[in-house]
C-alpha cells in the first residue's frame, strides 16, 4: 500500500517507508500511530496559541516538534510544512504565523484520515 | 551493552528504543537533557548515548559539553539526532563534543553501522584502560608476590605515619625476614624458594585486617604496616603473624620445606618525629636482634635500648640466613 501512490495530489505519508523505518514490526507501527493521535492535536493546540500570541520562540520550538513526529511517520510534505512554520517562528516573521498554520492544518487534515485506515489496517 | 536515549518526544522514544533493543541494546530512555547529563555523568552510567538536539531543561549540546567536563570517569561515545541538518548545525554539534551526528528521519540500519563504530570507539578504550591498570599494577606490585614493592611499601609507610602523627595513634612497623631461606634455595632450588615466597606473602596477607599494608621489601624480606595500631598489642600482632608462617610447612613442587620468620617491630608512638628511613633502621636492628636471639622470634625495638643491639655479635651474612 502506498498512499502517496493512490492519490499524488494528496500530502500524506509514505507508507512503504514508514515499514522500513520500523523494520517491518507492525506492532510498533501501531504503537507509534497511537502515541501520534494523542499527541498529534495536543501540540497543534500549543502552537495555535502560540500563533494567537505571536510568539516566536513558542511556534519554532512547537513547529519542531511536530515536524520530528510528522517525520517518524514518513509524512513528509505536512512536515515540510511544519518546518516552514518553524523558521518563520526562528525568524520573528510574525506575517506568514497565520498562513503557515493554516497550511499545516490543511495538510493534518488530509493525513490524519488516511493515518486512521493505517492503524485500522496494522490493527487486524 | 547500554545505551541512554534522550527525546522530548514519545514517538521518537518509542521508535529509537524498539529499534535499539531489537539490535540487543539496553536502552535506557530519558525525557530531558538535563536527565540525561545526570544518568551520563553518573560511575557505571551509559557508555553509549543518542541525543535530540531540542529539549527542555538541556539541550543535546550541553549535554555533551556537560558530559566532556568530567575527567575521572569512562568515555561516553555520544551521537546527536535531530531534524536539523545545516552545515552550520553539524559543526556546531560536533564542536560541542558529540562523536558523531545523524539527521532525523534516520535509517535504522545506518544508526545501527555508526552505533558499531561507536562500539569499536568503546572497546578501544576499554582496552587502553586495561593495559594502563596493568601497567600501574606492575609498577606498584611485586611480580613474584603481588605484594606492594619496596618503592610502593615505603610510601603507604611514610603517609602512614603522617596520619598517625596528626590523629596521635601508633604505627606498627614490622621487618620481617624468613629464616635460612638461602638453605631453601641451595636445598630446593629456586623455583621452590619462589613457591615459598609466595606462600609467606599469602600467609602474611591472611594476618592482617584489610587496611594494613604488607609489602616485598627485599629478597626474603617483607615489611608490614599495621595502621593505627593499639600499643598494647603491637608485640601480640607480629607474634600471631610469627605463628602463622611456621604453623605448617610449605607444600614445593620440590619437596615440603619447613618455614619460619624473624620479625623486628617498632612502634611509632614512641619515637617522636623520626623519619622513615631512621625508623626503618631501628625495626632493622630489632630484626638482627631477633636472629641473634636464635631466629623464629620477635624482637620490639625501644628507643629506650639502643645500645642493646651492637651488643650481640651476629655477623651480617648470618643474620640475613
Amino acid at each position: 500500500m502506498s498512499h502517496t501512490d493512490r492519490d499524488s495530489s494528496n500530502p500524506t505519508f509514505d507508507y512503504g517507508e514508514l515499514l522500513a523505518r520500523v523494520e517491518n514490526d507492525r506492532e510498533l507501527l501501531r504503537d507509534l500511530l497511537l502515541i501520534f493521535k494523542e499527541e498529534f492535536p495536543r501540540n497543534l493546540l500549543v502552537l495555535r496559541e502560540a500563533v494567537d500570541t505571536k510568539d516566536g520562540n513558542r511556534i519554532a520550538a512547537a513547529a519542531h516538534t511536530l515536524k520530528g513526529m510528522l517525520l517518524n511517520l514518513a509524512a513528509s510534505q505536512a512536515a515540510a510544512t511544519a518546518g516552514q512554520l518553524e523558521q518563520l517562528g526562528r525568524q520573528r516573521e510574525a506575517s506568514g504565523y497565520a498562513e503557515g498554520f493554516s497550511a499545516l492544518e490543511s495538510d493534518a487534515r488530509k493525513l490524519l484520515p488516511q493515518l486512521d485506515a493505517c492503524m485500522a489496517e496494522v490493527s487486524k | 551493552m547500554r545505551i541512554l536515549i534522550a527525546d522530548d518526544e514519545a514517538m521518537s522514544r518509542r521508535l529509537l528504543q524498539k529499534t535499539l533493543e531489537r539490535a540487543g541494546y539496553e536502552v535506557l530512555a530519558v525525557e530531558n537533557g538535563r536527565q540525561a547529563a545526570d544518568q551520563l555523568c553518573v560511575a557505571n552510567g551509559p557508555k553509549l548515548a543518542l541525543l535530540d538536539w531540542v529539549m527542555p531543561e538541556l539541550d543535546g549540546p550541553g549535554v555533551c559539553k556537560e558530559v566532556r567536563k568530567r575527567k575521572e570517569q569512562s568515555y561516553v561515545y555520544m551521537v546527536l539526532l535531530t531534524s536539523k541538518e545545516a552545515k552550520e548545525d553539524v559543526v556546531a554539534g560536533l564542536g560541542s563534543g558529540a562523536d558523531d551526528y545523524l539527521t532525523k528521519p534516520f535509517d535504522p540500519e545506518e544508526l545501527k553501522a555508526r552505533l558499531r563504530t561507536g562500539l569499536r570507539i568503546l572497546d578501544l578504550e576499554d582496552r587502553l584502560v586495561e593495559a594502563r591498570e596493568e601497567m600501574r599494577f606492575k609498577a606498584m606490585h611485586d611480580a613474584l608476590t603481588s605484594l606492594w614493592n619496596r618503592g610502593m611499601i615505603l610510601e603507604l609507610l611514610g603517609r602512614e605515619l603522617s596520619r598517625s602523627r596528626r590523629e596521635h595513634v601508633s604505627t606498627a612497623i614490622l621487618l620481617c625476614d624468613l629464616d635460612h631461606f638461602k638453605d631453601v634455595n641451595d636445598t630446593f632450588g629456586h623455583l621452590a624458594g619462589d613457591e615459598v615466597l609466595r606462600e609467606t606473602a599469602r600467609r602474611l596477607l591472611s594476618s592482617v585486617r584489610s587496611y594494613d599494608f604488607v609489602g616485598r621489601y627485599g629478597g626474603e624480606e617483607f615489611l608490614v604496616v599495621l595502621n593505627n595500631c593499639d600499643p598494647a598489642f603491637g608485640f601480640v600482632r607480629a607474634e600471631q603473624i610469627r605463628k602463622t608462617i611456621a604453623q605448617c610447612p610449605v607444600q614445593t613442587s620440590n619437596g615440603v620445606v619447613p618455614v619460619s620468620m624473624s620479625l623486628g617491630v617498632l612502634l611509632s608512638h614512641e619515637w617522636g618525629m623520626r623519619s622513615v628511613e631512621e625508623l626503618l633502621q631501628e625495626a632493622d636492628l630489632a630484626l638482627y636482634a631477633a636472629k641473634a636471639a636464635g631466629r623464629n622470634c620477635v624482637k620490639v625495638a625501644s628507643p629506650n635500648t639502643i645500645s642493646r643491639v651492637p651488643d650481640l655479635q651476629v655477623d651480617e651474612p648470618a643474620r640475613r640466613s
